[in-house]
């Protein structure tokens, strides 16, 4: 176990640099998810914390050491790749006490771990069988499975199910997360699905260009957004977004005026961008007009597609929805979970 | 749709026959003569009035003067091929390694100087290496023959086993560095493994490119007792009066290791010299 700090990292491909600066600190224990659209970095940044890329500028720290020069295999992490990298020409035994055998533990320990570790996921019965005999997820597993039996300090995943068709996926996650909530091992996550994102993680970091846009656990990002591109690549299905302006302390904008949230002040004809979640517009009685597009219904709640001022606006309901499309409707905003971006900086207003 | 497969298999059958013939029938010549007694080997018959193992007897117990050496021959074509096997297997895995995984400085300069080889035909560098095997005193000694046909077949076995190479993924690598492992040990306990098929077809192709020469091994070997099988075989051909019957049936017994080789590895020598011909 150990934390794991990144200072200022910088990174360049030649003249390009695709890393501008990064810090952040991984507390011991922690499951922190870099999240992120693809080319933001993410994957680069992990890379650099195992050894596989060079580090342009800046420090990499594992437990307060200084890593910048150390090689992948003296740094005491494990890696799982979206690929899996599973030796093929060897079993599932060979597989997960190659790294002990390369230390030359004795065979009793290498038996022994391994064992342990086969029980924890599930793979005692496939031990002797080779990566080509097994499914997607059973290879995930064991590729995860010659991660601990190393034991190591840190684990790292890259994308590791990215391959795995959507039930599997969803599976998968369930596991790795039960895996960390036993071994408490601090663990770096890339992913490009914030859904994995915001389910798995203590902590996400959300990158986009090189550059860290927010850190936060999955709810603050989900609440409290820092700026307009965390606020739509954070949220399922994802948040509404407009064009208004400041008037009067409320925003005008699709032919309406939205209420701003509570607290925030700004001048009279300030351009914004105005944001609201699928499920923080109720539909009522009273409010803005819109006319329904399409109604999705799922069972548990309803998405409903709903013209405003010329927009089309998703709207989650809990329960059943008797609109039909080409109905008008009202939607009630809630002032208290709406959110006002800077037009010019996208930063949020507070 | 079944007429269409008649039609295919019509079309397959109208190329595969003649090229059936053209392969088989100097070798049914070969196997005719052979079998055949020293008069009735020219007789022009398909099959001969008292075929004979005779002269595989008299070849096997080297019972004529062309065959004093035989068995000794036999042995040094075999000790060269499969050295010459070997040591290439050996230069082309290690430099394909070297260019392929470990992207060592200059992988490319050596690639492309691989490839320049090939725009000089063999026979012309005979001469120059004649000279430069007599200028280390290797002449007459296998070692030069040994070295001549490493240095040609390596460029070669190198392209191949590089192109092989490229196509192991490369997170393969990733995961023995951080499993901790050295570049010595990534090469013997993950890449060798893993190239195998390329490996047998590459050492195939250079044993046999040994075994087969007769140029090189002819002008840089000449005491009866080192030369190969194949240089002997040409010595028939300096009499007026040559024993057709015997040259024949040793050069059947010739043909034979290679045929047996080619068939043993064919599922490696056809997979492993095409791959990474196409891009996948």
């Amino acid at each position: 176990m150990a934390t794991v700090s990144f200072r200022d990292v910088k990174k360049r491909f030649g003249s390009t640099a695709v890393i501008h600066g990064v810090s952040i600190d991984i507390d011991d224990g922690e499951f922190v998810v870099l999240v992120g659209p693809s080319g933001c970095g993410k994957s680069t940044l992990l890379r650099m914390l195992a050894g596989l890329e060079e580090i342009s500028g800046g420090d990499i720290l594992i437990d307060g050491r200084v890593v910048n020069d150390l090689e992948s295999k003296d740094r005491d992490i494990a890696m799982v790749f979206q690929s899996y990298a599973l030796y093929p020409h060897m079993t599932v035994r060979e597989n997960m006490g190659f790294s002990l055998r390369l230390r030359r533990a004795e065979n009793r320990t290498i038996d022994e771990r391994v064992m342990q570790a086969a029980r924890i996921l599930n793979l005692d019965k496939l031990l002797e069988r080779h990566p080509r005999e097994l499914s997607g997820g059973q290879r995930q597993r064991v590729a995860m499975g010659r991660a601990i039996v190393r034991d190591p300090k840190v684990f790292l995943f890259d994308e590791p199910l990215s391959n795995l068709d959507a039930k599997l996926r969803v599976a998968m996650r369930a596991e790795i997360k039960q895996l960390h909530q036993r071994l408490q091992t601090t663990t770096v996550y890339v992913t490009h699905d914030q859904i994995e994102a915001m389910t798995m993680a203590d902590r996400i970091v959300v990158m986009q260009d090189g550059i860290i846009e927010q850190i936060g656990t999955p709810l603050e990002l989900f609440d409290s957004p820092r700026n307009l591109f965390v606020a739509q690549f954070i949220g399922s299905p994802a948040m509404n977004v407009f064009d208004g302006a400041v008037r009067d302390g409320a925003v005008e904008g699709l032919a309406a005026s939205w209420p701003m949230p509570p607290g925030v002040g700004a001048p009279t004809g300030q351009q914004v961008q105005y944001g609201v979640r699928p499920t923080d517009l109720q539909l009522g009685s009273r409010g803005i007009a819109g006319t329904v597009v399409v109604v999705e219904p799922t069972g548990a709640e309803t998405e409903l597609l709903v013209d405003v001022g010329g927009q089309q606006l998703t709207v989650v309901t809990h329960g059943r929805v008797t609109a039909k499309p080409g109905q008008s409707i009202k939607l009630l905003p809630d002032p208290a979970r709406v959110h006002v971006f800077d037009t010019r900086s996208g930063q949020r207003l507070q | 749709m079944k007429r269409k497969a008649i039609t295919r298999e019509a079309q397959l059958l109208l190329i595969g026959i003649p090229v059936f013939l053209w392969t088989m029938i100097p070798i049914y010549h070969l196997f005719l003569f052979a079998i055949s007694g020293r008069d009735s080997a020219t007789s022009g018959r398909l099959w001969p009035k008292d075929p004979t193992l005779q002269n595989f007897s008299v070849v096997f117990q080297q019972h004529h003067f062309y065959l004093n050496h035989f068995w000794v021959q036999l042995g040094n074509s075999l000790v060269i091929a499969l050295t010459v096997g070997a040591l290439t297997l050996i230069i082309a895995t290690t430099a394909a390694f070297a260019i392929s995984r470990l992207k060592v400085r200059g992988g490319r300069l050596v690639m492309n100087l691989a490839l320049f080889t090939y725009f000089i035909p063999a026979a012309f560098l005979a001469v120059p290496m004649y000279k430069t095997m007599g200028n280390y005193g290797l002449l007459n000694n296998q070692w030069a023959l040994i070295l001549a046909m490493v240095t040609i077949a390596s460029p070669y076995c190198i392209w191949v086993l590089k192109q092989a190479s490229d196509k192991l993924p490369w997170e393969l690598d990733e995961a023995a560095r951080i499993d901790g492992a050295s570049p010595l040990q990534l090469f013997r306990l993950v890449y060798v493994p893993l190239m195998v098929p390329s490996l047998v077809a590459v050492g195939t192709y250079a044993l046999l490119l040994a075994w087969n020469e007769y140029l090189y091994a002819f002008l840089l070997l000449s005491r009866d007792d080192s030369v190969t099988l194949s240089v002997a075989l040409g010595n028939f051909l300096a009499a007026d009066d040559s024993p057709w019957e015997l040259l024949m049936a040793t050069g059947f017994i010739y043909a034979l290791p290679p045929a047996a080789i080619y068939y043993a590895f064919k599922r490696y020598m056809v997979g492993g010299l095409t791959a990474g011909a196409v891009k996948s």
